[in-house]
């Protein structure tokens, strides 16, 4: 059955997060998307997962974006995204923030953990919210089902927030299974995104 | 999860007693989240423990003669 993902009104990363989220659980997809940019960035993640993409115009406006994954893609080999979010930068200023470790700061152990779950936890209330967060090294951790903040990472990631995991920290960790938010991502798009960012926090 | 009237928050001494509150209630399977202070409450740099407020009681007695509670304020 085809499925249906509504992007209209989001802003980039978002639409393309969410058709990957989507393609990852259904072969037939039916994407709505309001802006150039958006169907851009699908077609460049149709192509990477091997997606047939059929891009038509819709009633008002907008665009309605057909993909279709055939048996042998595996959506796990196309985490290679390649978001681009020009538009998103001249808008704003997108803020991006990257946790390099389950603490935050240095000194002892057991008050960096509390540390960092204020500060995540602190987060869905900022304005405005931060546009993605970067995980890598041990940072990947904050983002297992077991974390104490995962609540708090779900809640963000509803909220439209993009969490990149990296992907080569979550295997070194052997954690792939027990993620519970966020997108596995690779060295390109976190690099990407960390240097178009518009304001870079690294607490 | 975070609007008004829907939570209660027990304030500690020092981060000491809240991790040790946190610790006996995750221990008596007592649903909480510690959080950071509200600004509201305090604007130093704390953390104290959230929970439903029908919990209160529970919470009460989870931590008696264990971890004196500074106070407990609705959120």
């Amino acid at each position: 059955m085809e499925k249906i993902v509504d992007t209209r009104g989001l802003t980039c990363p978002e639409p393309v997060i969410l058709t990957k989220k989507a393609l990852e659980e259904a072969t037939e997809l039916l994407v709505l998307a309001d802006n150039d940019e958006a169907v851009e960035n699908i077609r460049r993640l149709a192509n990477r997962m091997g997606c047939a993409v059929d891009v038509a115009r819709g009633e008002e406006g907008g665009f309605r974006i057909r993909l279709s994954r055939s048996g042998e893609a595996s959506p796990s080999e196309g985490t290679d995204i390649g978001i681009v979010c020009g538009a998103a930068k001249e808008r704003g200023t997108p803020l991006v923030i990257v946790l390099s470790s389950d603490r935050l700061g240095r000194g002892n152990d057991e008050l960096g953990e509390v540390l960092m779950r204020s500060f995540v936890h602190t987060l869905l209330t900022l304005e405005p919210r931060p546009a993605t967060i970067i995980f890598y090294n041990t940072g990947v951790r904050l983002a297992t089902r077991e974390s104490a903040l995962i609540d708090d990472l779900r809640q963000l990631e509803a909220a439209g927030v993009g969490l990149f995991v990296c992907g080569t920290c979550v295997n070194y960790f052997g954690l792939k299974e027990q993620l519970g938010a966020g997108i596995i991502s690779n060295m390109y798009d976190i690099a990407a995104t960390m240097t178009g960012a518009g304001k870079l926090v690294i607490p | 999860m975070n609007g008004d009237g829907e939570w209660e928050v027990a304030l500690f001494l020092s981060v000491h007693h809240a991790l040790r509150a946190e610790k006996l209630l995750k221990k008596a399977e007592i649903p909480c989240k510690l959080i950071p202070v509200p600004r509201h409450l305090s604007s130093d740099c704390g953390v104290c423990l959230r929970f439903a407020p029908p919990l209160r009681s529970q919470v009460e007695a989870a931590l008696a003669g264990r971890v004196d509670i500074g106070a407990i304020h609705p959120l």
